[in-house]
């Protein structure tokens, strides 16, 4: 890379797999699976790139991520009810509502990292979880929020319509491009970098002049908010909201997904896991009834011998014949007030 | 004096709950204290142990028919002792696995250990669905544990009290061997300085090995202790787990009376709340601990800790 | 007026006094040095200094502003850098990347989240000033991690130049630094000399005697000599707490 340091916008990966998933409605009843899949893997690809905005680019463990997709997923029925019976509507209201609720946590975490932010994201994310449980009157506790429509996208003078599966794997997907993009924006910019820095030496970040909590805090929240966005096209996208999007296991799923995928070291990596998060679900669910043993046992092998995950088994691959021999230095890093 | 007397049997209540939470968190403080590794397949040993407690309880044991029969027969009281001592005996082989496994992890970001003990858990949650099934089980309990008696016009569940002396039980051996044992002061100088253990001569793998052991077997115990209580389902591992994180955050990392004092502390605000609001009392326990962390960042008796960094 | 001054600084750690009524005043544009033997609280008072620690009684002054007490990124912003002796650097960047994240240009446009970070041309310019200074220019694209050993001793002053400072800390510059190394090092220290201010601390008598116009000595957590370097070797007590070859 020479030191004239532009990052293109479109890559020629990214137009690739965009095409791709474009394709997808045309092939993937053929080999036996059907549309709402596809939905599901980009809605939850969308919510994966938004959490390794936390997890892999500021190095914040949060375990309690569903709490956000759940938000959303509420907000975008209740608005529906409530307010006005709109797409756009809903989903900003989606988005804010679960940006808020990502607000208030990093007023209280933002000072943390490693095990203990884990710890406290837990805790938030068992308090949301317990709220939508609790508050019947709201969420509908555990019956969920029933009858949530999908509403058509209305731009001006065309409409259309989102209850065929295909039509809405095509929105999800125009979502998923526009979240992707703007992630992709993101992380090379000026914003992303620092970010970065800061989960590489957050003491460092400190004494060049970063306000450390700020920018950890405003990553929470914009990964909050995005987290919503998907959680808001899932509750259309299966027509009502529950509360197990928010328990600790649905906020360890996206963990594994984003891990899996190698969200560690990629960019794409999320995308990668959430796909092979529902293809391993399916198929392996197809073959045995515990599936999640054996997605458990590879995320635990990955996680032990691979944390760079399927992308970093692949890149990997890649550069095996120009191996680098330079040997990583120890870095310690002093304990910080 | 009367609202007094009638928020007697919530505190009572509060008090027994607290003793339970603290022993659900005991074997998960002991790793977390001396290994700085947060153990989130804790409530997954803790799940296992209560079906083996139940596996041995109520014998519908892979076994021949006649021996089956004759275990059976034994009293159930002899049973369930036998599961209080073996169940925590049975799940301690799966501790010294996941141990092995951490130490791939050790000296890596500690993050990795977090990961790879929730994939460990959502295995255990899998394996225990498909070896019971996804339905749920009670712990029959012997007849000089179960039932009620009445005091002070109040009707107490006897067992809860068995549960709460038995949690004591627990604690005070927990107590005994960290304060009074060569072993425990290995225990407590690892937490704070592995290399003044290590230039002590101090095996510290095989120190890491029996505390990750008696870590497992705590859970496996606080699983067969409160299974007649909660009932035994596939996900009673995280519904116990959560609180348990939450006492050791608000106790303070590394600290034994933190995390005993903090079980306690939970046991009667969600005990207390419960005498107003029962529908939201367990939402009090996370208020209260995020109300702590926030005034005291290390907790009630939190000492400095890497964990920090 | 000293650009940056200490007066009666306190420390407490618990009950053990860290710091004691230590005073310090950097003249602008001089190199100041800061000796004593390990443990005797020369880092502690930089941490003091540049805002890691608070100190429990005392002041600290910038151009005459009380700074005491503010957080390190505020001290940074006012134009205090430093480097640490046990290497903090952003090893997962290129060295190129460590020096722009730190530049006040990136800094300006730190809440920017959609724009390119490091495509102008005036950037790219001043971080290879920075990388020539530094004696890094040919390592731009290098990852941090992998450059040896004396190049991330030089990155480590390089990403607190980037900061533009007007006052520099350097914290044991020379820490692991084989006698070639050290060479190099007082070279690209003489070079900085009078374009900014420059404190140092370091336990290398040598190298300290060498470049600093006036050297400050900390010992049981208080200066006990200060002066020019003529002035020490001269000094009884420099003598006496044995210097330099403590370590």
């Amino acid at each position: 890379m020479a030191p004239g340091r532009l990052v293109p916008t479109f890559t020629p990966a990214m137009l690739v797999s965009w095409l791709l998933f474009a394709t997808v409605p045309m092939w993937i009843e053929r080999v036996g699976l059907y549309q709402y899949l596809g939905v599901e893997i980009l809605i939850f690809a969308i919510y994966a790139l938004a959490y390794n905005l936390v997890l892999g680019h500021a190095g914040l463990p949060s375990f309690g991520h569903g709490a956000f997709f759940g938000i959303g997923a509420y907000a975008f029925g209740l608005a529906q009810f409530n307010l006005a019976a709109s797409l756009w509507v809903g989903l900003a209201v989606a988005v804010l509502a679960a940006g808020l609720g990502g607000t208030l946590v990093a007023l209280f975490i933002s000072h943390r990292r490693g095990i203990y932010y884990a710890l406290m994201t837990i805790a938030f994310g068992q308090v949301f979880w317990f709220i939508a449980i609790k508050a019947h009157s709201i969420t509908g506790g555990e019956d969920g929020l029933l009858k949530i429509e999908r509403l058509p996208v209305a731009l001006g003078i065309v409409t259309f319509d989102l209850r065929d599966n295909t039509a809405l794997y095509y929105f999800v997907l125009a979502v998923f491009v526009g979240v992707s993009l703007l992630l992709w924006r993101l992380v090379h910019s000026p914003f992303g970098r620092i970010v970065k820095a800061i989960k590489q030496n957050e003491t460092r970040a400190r004494f060049v002049g970063y306000d450390v909590w700020r920018y950890k805090a405003a990553v929470l929240i914009i990964s909050a908010a995005l987290s919503g966005l998907a959680g808001g096209l899932f509750s259309m996208a299966q027509t009502s909201a529950f509360p197990d999007v928010m328990s600790l296991h649905y906020s360890g799923y996206v963990v594994m997904m984003t891990l899996v995928g190698g969200g560690l070291v990629s960019f794409w990596g999320p995308v990668v896991g959430a796909v092979a998060f529902f293809l391993a679900r399916d198929m392996i669910g197809a073959l045995t009834t515990g599936w999640m043993l054996w997605f458990g046992l590879f995320f635990v092998a990955l996680v032990l011998f691979k944390p760079e995950g399927i992308a970093g088994i692949f890149a990997g691959l890649a550069t095996r014949k120009h191996k680098t021999t330079s040997a990583p230095v120890s870095n310690p890093q002093p304990q910080e007030r | 004096m009367g609202t007094l007397l009638n928020l007697l049997p919530h505190l009572v209540n509060g008090i027994t709950l607290g003793l339970l939470f603290a022993l659900i968190a005991l074997g998960f403080m002991l790793i977390l204290g001396l290994m700085e590794q947060i153990n989130l397949a804790h409530g997954s040993l803790f799940a296992l142990g209560a079906y083996f407690a139940y596996a041995i309880c109520a014998p519908r044991l892979p076994l021949p028919p006649d021996v089956l029969g004759m275990w059976a027969a034994v009293p159930l009281g002899w049973r369930f002792a036998a599961a209080v001592v073996l169940a925590p005996i049975l799940v301690a082989p799966f501790g010294l696995v996941l141990e092995r496994l951490m130490r791939r992890t050790y000296g890596r970001d500690p993050l990795y250990g977090l990961l790879l003990t929730f994939g460990v858990a959502m295995v255990l949650e899998e394996l225990i669905r498909m070896v019971w099934g996804t339905r749920d089980y009670i712990l029959p309990v012997p007849r000089e544990m179960s039932g009620g008696f009445i005091m002070l016009d109040l009707i107490w569940s006897t067992y809860r009290f068995w549960a709460a002396a038995l949690a004591i039980v627990a604690m005070a051996g927990v107590w005994a061997i960290v304060e009074r044992t060569r072993f425990g002061a290995m225990v407590k100088a690892g937490a704070h300085d592995s290399e003044i253990v290590q230039a002590l001569g101090i095996d510290l793998t095989r120190l890491r090995v029996w505390v990750f052991v008696l870590g497992t077997m705590l859970a496996a115990f606080a699983g067969v202790v409160l299974a007649p209580l909660w009932g035994i389902r596939p996900h009673m591992g995280v519904d116990a787990v959560v609180p348990a994180f939450l006492i050791i955050v608000l106790g303070g990392v590394g600290s034994f009376w933190g995390a005993a004092i903090g079980g306690l502390l939970v046991g009667m605000v969600v005990g207390l709340s419960g005498a107003y609001a029962s529908e939201w009392s367990m939402l009090s326990m996370y208020l209260l601990l995020i109300a702590v962390v926030t005034l005291r960042a290390r907790g009630l008796f939190g000492k400095k800790s890497v964990l920090e960094v | 007026m000293a650009l940056f001054e200490a007066r009666e600084l306190h420390l407490r750690f618990g009950d053990r006094v860290v710091l004691e009524n230590v005073s310090l005043a950097f003249k602008a544009g001089k190199l100041s040095g800061i000796m004593g033997p390990n443990g005797a609280g020369k880092t502690t008072c930089f941490n003091v200094l540049t805002g890691r620690y608070k100190p429990n009684r005392g002041r600290v002054l910038l151009e005459g502003h009380d700074i005491t007490g503010r957080p390190p990124q505020e001290i940074a912003r006012l134009g205090v850098a430093r480097s640490f002796q046990l290497m903090t650097l952003f090893d997962e960047f290129s060295v190129f990347e460590n020096i722009a994240v730190a530049l006040p240009a990136t800094r300006a446009r730190g809440y920017d989240p959609i724009g390119q970070a490091y495509a102008d041309p005036a950037l790219t310019w001043d971080v290879q000033q920075i990388l020539e200074s530094a004696g890094l220019a040919g390592r731009a694209d290098d990852p941090a991690k992998a450059l040896p050993y004396g190049a991330r001793r030089a990155l480590e002053i390089g990403v607190a130049l980037a900061c533009k400072p007007k006052l520099l800390f350097l914290d044991e510059p020379t820490a692991g630094l084989g006698s070639d190394g050290r060479a190099r090092l007082a070279d690209l220290v003489r070079k900085l000399k009078g374009t900014l201010t420059i404190v140092i601390i370091e336990h290398d008598m040598e190298f300290l005697f060498s470049l600093a116009d006036e050297i400050s000595v900390i010992h049981w957590g208080q200066v006990i000599a200060r002066g020019t370097p003529a002035e020490l070797k001269a000094n009884p007590w420099v003598g006496a707490s044995n210097l330099g070859r403590l370590n």
